[in-house]
């Protein structure tokens, strides 16, 4: 029962963490490897407005989204927009933009433990006996709400529907005058700002450490392989699947296997079929 | 409307397109015919703009160098330089060759990613309107167009481009795969779409017995040149092009 409960919550951590990275990639063709400094950024972020500027909760959480989803344009626009379509290029600059963010926040002197964000409510509830704290269901609550929000946006919107375009076929998307740098940059500032709402949503739970920008990174490039780089639904299904995989593992062996578990999973989805649980052609098939 | 002048594209070193020039005029039907490779399809990414994106892309890539030059006014005004979806928000639709539908959406959202330019009511009224005209596609709104038959997704294809309420719509080879019956249901959509709807529409084909009907005034391509134009009845009584393009 434990390793159910905590599997589903751990389900939803790995799909907040993931899915931003997966929406950039999946809409843009952007692998974003700032993914995690943008999520300790963010962290950092809000804990700056809290303790510094003294701010509430929640203008300072809102304040820090933003924030992120700028770095994310900014990302874009002054150096994606660059080398858009060199896939090597984009990966090691964005790499780059990470290290450079999450070292200059060790550099300021953020280290140790002494950074934390504020639970959203305290507080235990038993599930069948098993004690969940509130942040937890939060994390559940909010990566539901987070899910169906961005399956509404792309399924009601204008622009929503421009994304959904854009990620099958840019160029016939252009045709129809939807403007690539525009999707892009909105992607961009969407999964970064995603990215930031997992930073909000996890650090409660420990302290923000600048490590967990590369494990972040790690994480999400774990579930978008596992589930299918790009894919939505293989991206749900994958952090379901890592999310059970760690909990067992922590129940089970130790807590540090859990990243060699996750690698694992990576190197397993190598071997066994590359393009992950729901990897897609993006070529439309001719019919005759 | 759309007056194109000396366009020339090379790949590489490869002439694709040879020193052509074309005009369309406001609400007619313009044929554009030749064999595979004469540069029907570099025309037509070249008068919707698609190559600037191609020759960005290739550029960065390290791959094919590709030059355009020539002029394209539409509407009076000069648009060669403009990228493509700049150009179909002047109203340059292109419905490019082998259709290329969203295949992971369902027919009713492919037309609505069409309608990104257009505002709610020009929308409603536009898929009416489409519905009109494929009636077959009303039972496959709901259906991924990964899944349709190849008539089905021309019939699909170019209801996406009217949602995008087009000036000037690019049919690039609307027939390709198509069976006879269905050649005819598209070509008679074409027909009265020119007639409800006040466009001008270049389209090309490889064959053009059953486009040359419909069209106004059209022009053969070979290996990147124009070789003939005239009006549709002047190419059909012309024996050498009668020999090559109708089949005798």
């Amino acid at each position: 029962m434990e390793i159910l409960i905590y599997g589903i919550v751990n389900s939803f951590k790995l799909i907040l963490i993931a899915f931003g990275f997966t929406l950039v990639y999946g809409t843009s063709r952007l692998p974003n490897f700032a993914h995690g400094a943008i999520f300790v950024f963010t962290g950092f972020v809000a804990w700056i407005m809290m303790h510094k500027l003294n701010l509430p909760f929640l203008p300072a959480a809102l304040l820090s989204l933003a924030c992120a989803a700028l770095v994310g344009v900014v990302i874009y626009q002054f150096i994606l927009k660059r080398i858009r379509g060199m896939n090597m290029n984009e990966i090691i600059a964005t790499y780059a933009i990470g290290v450079a963010l999450i070292e200059t926040f060790r550099w300021l002197g953020f280290k140790g433990t002494t950074f934390t964000l504020p639970v959203v409510k305290e507080g235990v509830v038993f599930i069948a006996d098993v004690p969940v704290d509130y942040q937890r269901l939060m994390v559940v609550a909010v990566g539901l709400v987070m899910l169906a929000a961005v399956w509404a946006f792309t399924k009601f919107t204008r622009t929503g529907r421009a994304l959904r375009g854009i990620a099958q076929d840019e160029r016939a998307a252009m045709m129809l005058g939807i403007d690539s740098d525009m999707t892009a940059t909105l992607a961009m500032a969407l999964g970064s700002a995603l990215s930031g709402l997992a930073a909000l949503m996890l650090f409660p739970l420990g302290s923000i450490v600048v490590e967990a920008g590369y494990n972040t990174l790690i994480f999400a490039l774990a579930v978008c392989m596992v589930g299918g780089i790009g894919s939505w639904s293989g991206t749900v299904l994958a952090a379901f699947v890592l999310g059970f995989l760690q909990v067992v593992t922590v129940t089970y062996l130790a807590t540090h296997f859990q990243m060699v578990v996750t690698l694992a999973a990576i190197i397993a989805t190598l071997i066994l079929k590359p393009s992950g649980f729901f990897g897609k052609h993006k070529e439309l098939e001719e019919r005759v | 409307m759309l007056a194109a002048d000396g366009l020339m594209v090379f790949y590489e070193n490869m002439l694709a397109l040879n020193n052509i020039s074309l005009r369309c005029h406001e609400n007619q039907i313009v044929g554009v015919f030749g064999a595979n490779s004469a540069g029907k399809s570099t025309l037509m990414y070249t008068l919707s703009g698609i190559i600037l994106d191609q020759k960005i892309k290739e550029k960065m890539r390290g791959g094919e160098q590709i030059t355009v030059m020539g002029e394209i006014t539409f509407e009076g005004r000069e648009i060669s330089g403009l990228r493509p979806h700049l150009r179909a928000r002047l109203g340059i639709v292109l419905c490019p060759e082998r259709r290329r539908l969203f295949p992971e959406s369902s027919v009713m959202e492919n037309l609505k990613i069409g309608a990104y330019m257009a505002t709610r009511q020009e929308s409603r009224d536009t898929l009416d309107y489409v519905l009109e005209i494929f009636p077959p596609l009303e039972k496959l709104l709901r259906r991924p167009a990964g899944f349709l038959s190849g008539g089905e997704q021309q019939m699909a294809a170019i209801g996406r481009a009217l949602m995008a309420q087009p000036k000037l719509l690019l049919l690039d080879e609307p027939l390709l795969g198509l069976s006879p019956a269905y050649q005819q249901v598209v070509m008679e959509a074409v027909k009265r779409i020119r007639e409800a709807k006040k466009i001008s529409i270049i389209v090309t084909e490889q064959y053009a017995r059953p486009v040359i009907p419909i069209v106004d005034y059209a022009y053969i391509m070979e290996n990147g040149s124009g070789v003939m134009s005239g009006s549709g009845q002047e190419l059909l009584d012309n024996p050498d092009v009668k020999a090559a393009y109708f089949g005798v």
